[in-house]
């Protein structure tokens, strides 16, 4: 692998980024990559035994919130929340609506007909109901996964949840493998189109395809993760039973108000609206 | 260990300091094998020496090297006998983290050393292991950032580094163990040639310190040798051939390490030419420097084997004479964009049937793209690439597999079937032709490769020189008249990459077209027929190889000179001399 070719496949986001700190306004930055994790967790299990609109909506809608207040986001990230994720719940709510049990809904009125297939309104608030649920789920998830990082989430691990340090660097190394395997997977691929191989459609010639991708791919990562592991011996890690930390990472009386606020905030939308 | 062992009370009686590592009778078998490759090798490293290891493929050199921090028979299953020992500590009976205060190690390649996100992380990540407190770990890494040169870019994700730049930071987190002992494994055998460069420019500047002592596994001896102090032989068992003083070994021995297939800095295999034609140099030089002042002390020198290389001048574009028959590769004004990225930008070459075209650059000039494009692994704009009445960009798999072979870094990349004969006999059962046609060329193939032993072989199971022969084999048994290889001897060991050049002159000779992209100039010097040297997506010069090479076109677009054509150039007492860049242009002895 040239190091050319290894540095433009590197992804944009770096996942590695030293912790970055936005401001008291982008307050999510401040708090434990734990505790936004544990506080939207009652919201996400919840959600999935919830069968109405209205709660998954409202969750929606915090996390948004708190996402476009407390989180530093870029362009991007911004227009993929307040306009992807929208998009997508229509798409997925009329999807999810034809196919809904026609006899479990509601109203029977017909929205839109088109053969066999007609949507009612009590279907699209069904497929509605679920799309909502998912989209929920995810930008829940999103409250921790935008703004904390990978390195900061082994560290609170580590330190908090005292998570043996040899499992969480070993992960954290694990992170590199993944722009390499991607670059190294693209190689494979223009090599066995190269030799003929991509001729053939269809699920079957496919399969046979991928898996003529997996032994080449795997060797190069077994000697590869042979490697790391040498090169990660060599310089004593594994030597004593904790390593050095240099940022400590607090977990500090924000993060318990976070969590017992969001968690409270959860049993007020639960009781308000699912019951 | 509170006991004292009985080798360090006897050398602590002796005026020599105490060896910083002392290795005795040592053989190592890797598991599932019955040799033992080292095999009874003994030798002493003083504190502050450099001592080089050399070897050929086999010998066990790495593995020599992973013992002496104890990975060997730690960490890689494999069985050791007889003793390591690092300033006073049995290997055997520490912990590789402990070993690692008093044994450093780079490795080859520096993808696979990184496990952080910053340089800063990546530096620190020793100390940190070594539970040094904060203060600490933050001064070791930055005194050894600053050694190597990337303090500036200590928030930077070493992916953003180049090559050599990753090697850097790798030596970088070496030294913040502070161990008095470096081990490098073939640091540069990945890198090209800037990266090289770099690389040593940090090692001399460590050599000029002192304050390690530094076992270099390498087979780049040009660049090397001028840091060491002692050289360390192992034949092809494994056993230790020859150890002594640099100069006193490649000089006195030169006929011995030649018989054990050692790699040779090019400047002493040149002297050794020269002195079977009857020219003397002495002392024998050892770097194109030496080689150059060796010259300019010669009163009068024959004229060389072939003269009048440069009376050819080198156009940007298209340099040759009118074509005797219809070229093999016509490009012409082609431009090639990969996302928003111009790579390729108006390019014009035309290859002749026949040639052996190297195809040079930095990285990020466009080299594999443009071989890709015409071999049609990526798809250019229609009609501007015509390859022997072919446009890639059109043509179908099998038509262009009849053409065009095409012959990836890695070899395993493009194996597809579970036997080395199957795998060949794939690219004829695509074209359709019939069973024993199929059979006849296969085994005519697996005769030419020398790989008849291994028909029934899984291709994986074949070593690195047999998998570099099979790929080869698949690419050519269609047929095709045009060899297409991408960086085929990277992150080889020099005498593998020889063999495969080797491979190619011959094909070459029987009329096979070879286009190559490689980063090895002097394997081009020696082998190619023409240059095509790219910068920034254009092409810089395209020409004879004597011609590109006088030229000053390697330097403009930021490569470095072959180091036989840097030596001969600087000579002023020898103009006719001046054009000679590699070996068989010298006045004919044996052959090397």
């Amino acid at each position: 692998m040239t190091p050319s070719r290894a540095a433009v496949s590197t992804p944009p986001i770096d996942p590695y980024a030293a912790p970055a700190d936005f401001g008291p306004r982008r307050f999510l930055h401040r708090l434990n990559p734990l505790s936004k994790i544990a506080a939207p967790l009652p919201a996400m299990a919840l959600l999935l035994f919830t069968r109405d609109v209205m709660t998954p909506l409202v969750f929606c809608l915090v996390a948004l919130t708190l996402l476009v207040i407390g989180a530093h986001l870029r362009a991007r990230s911004l227009l993929l929340l307040l306009l992807a994720i929208p998009a997508i719940v229509g798409v997925m709510s009329v999807s999810f609506g034809i196919w809904a049990d026609p006899s479990a809904s509601a109203d029977p009125s017909v929205i839109v007909e088109a053969g066999p297939l007609h949507l009612t309104v009590g279907g699209w608030l069904i497929g509605l109901a679920t799309a909502l649920r998912l989209a929920a789920i995810v930008l829940l998830a999103l409250i921790g996964g935008l703004t904390s990082t990978g390195p900061d989430l082994v560290r609170s691990l580590v330190q908090q949840l005292r998570v043996p340090y040899r499992l969480g660097y070993t992960a954290l190394a694990a992170f590199r493998f993944v722009p390499r395997f991607g670059h190294e997977l693209e190689v494979i691929r223009q090599a066995h189109r190269v030799r003929g191989i991509s001729d053939g459609r269809g699920p079957i010639a496919w399969l046979v395809r991928t898996a003529g991708y997996v032994v080449p791919l795997l060797a190069g990562a077994i000697r590869h993760a042979e490697r790391v592991a040498l090169a990660m011996d060599s310089r004593a890690f594994g030597a004593h039973p904790t390593r050095t930390e240099r940022y400590s990472i607090a977990f500090r009386a924000r993060d318990w108000i976070f969590i017992v606020a969001f968690w409270a905030a959860t049993a007020i939308v639960i009781i308000a609206f699912a019951s | 260990m509170t006991v004292a062992d009985p080798h360090d009370a006897a050398s602590a009686a002796h005026a020599r300091p105490t060896p910083a590592v002392r290795v005795q009778s040592v053989s190592i078998r890797h598991e599932g094998r019955d040799t033992t490759t080292p095999t009874e090798v003994t030798f002493d490293v003083d504190p502050g020496e450099v001592v080089l290891l050399l070897g050929p493929s086999g010998c066990g050199k790495s593995t020599l090297a992973l013992a002496l921090n104890g990975l060997v028979p730690h960490a890689v299953p494999a069985e050791l006998t007889g003793t390591v020992t690092v300033s006073g500590m049995r290997t055997a009976h520490e912990t590789v983290a402990r070993l690692s205060e008093r044994v450093a190690m780079v490795f080859q390649d520096p993808d696979s050393q990184m496990v952080t996100g910053t340089l800063l992380d990546e530096v620190a990540f020793g100390p940190e292991n070594l539970l040094l407190d904060r203060a600490e770990v933050l001064s070791r890494a930055e005194e050894s950032l600053r050694q190597v040169g990337l303090w500036e870019r200590r928030g930077d994700n070493p992916d953003t580094l180049s090559g050599g730049g990753r090697q850097r930071l790798a030596i970088a987190c070496a030294l913040a163990m502070k161990a008095p002992v470096l081990v490098l494994d073939e640091p540069t055998a990945n890198l090209d040639p800037a990266g090289i460069d770099e690389v040593y420019a940090v090692l001399r500047s460590l050599v000029d310190g002192g304050d390690h002592a530094i076992v270099l596994v390498e087979h780049n001896l040009d660049a090397a040798i001028e840091l060491v102090d002692r050289v360390i032989v192992l034949d092809r068992t494994g056993r230790l051939a020859i150890q002594g003083p640099t100069r006193r070994v490649l000089v006195d021995q030169v006929d011995e390490l030649m018989r054990l297939g050692v790699w040779l800095p090019v400047a002493l295999l040149a002297a050794l030419r020269l002195r079977a034609a009857g020219i003397r140099l002495d002392p024998l030089p050892l770097t194109p420097h030496e080689l150059t002042a060796a010259l300019e002390a010669q009163d009068a020198l024959p004229a060389p084997a072939v003269a009048g290389a440069v009376d050819e001048t080198v156009a940007t574009g298209v340099a040759r004479t009118p074509p005797a028959a219809e070229p093999a590769v016509r490009v012409t004004a082609l431009d090639l964009d990969r996302g928003r990225t111009r790579i390729l930008n108006g390019i014009d070459v035309t290859i002749d049937r026949g040639s052996f075209v190297a195809i040079v650059g930095t990285n990020g000039a466009g080299k594999t793209t443009l071989l890709q494009a015409i071999a049609g692994v990526i798809r250019a704009p229609a009609g501007r690439i015509d390859v022997l009445g072919l446009d890639p960009a059109k043509a179908d798999a099998r038509t262009l597999a009849r053409t065009v072979g095409f012959v990836f870094q890695n070899p395993e990349h493009q194996f597809i079937k579970s036997t080395v004969a199957e795998e060949l006999a794939h690219g004829p059962r695509l074209q359709g032709i019939p069973a024993d046609e199929v059979e006849a060329r296969v085994s005519a193939m697996l005769e030419r490769f020398d790989l008849q032993e291994l028909r029934d072989e899984h291709p994986f199971l074949l070593s690195g020189g047999q998998k570099r022969r099979l790929s080869v084999g698949t690419a050519l048994i269609d047929g095709a008249p045009l060899l297409a290889l991408d960086e085929p001897t990277f992150g080889q060991d020099r005498a593998r990459a020889s063999e495969l050049l080797t491979l190619l002159d011959g094909l070459n000779a029987q009329g096979t077209t070879v286009l190559v992209v490689t980063h090895d100039l002097q394997l081009v010097a020696e082998h190619s027929s023409h240059i095509l040297v790219l910068d920034s997506g254009r092409v810089a010069a395209f020409g004879t190889t004597a011609s590109v090479l006088a030229s000053d076109a390697l330097d403009e677009a930021g490569l470095r000179r072959p180091p036989l054509a840097r030596a001969f150039r600087e000579l002023e007492r020898h103009p006719s001399w001046r054009s000679v860049t590699r070996l068989r242009d010298l006045p004919s002895g044996p052959t090397s």
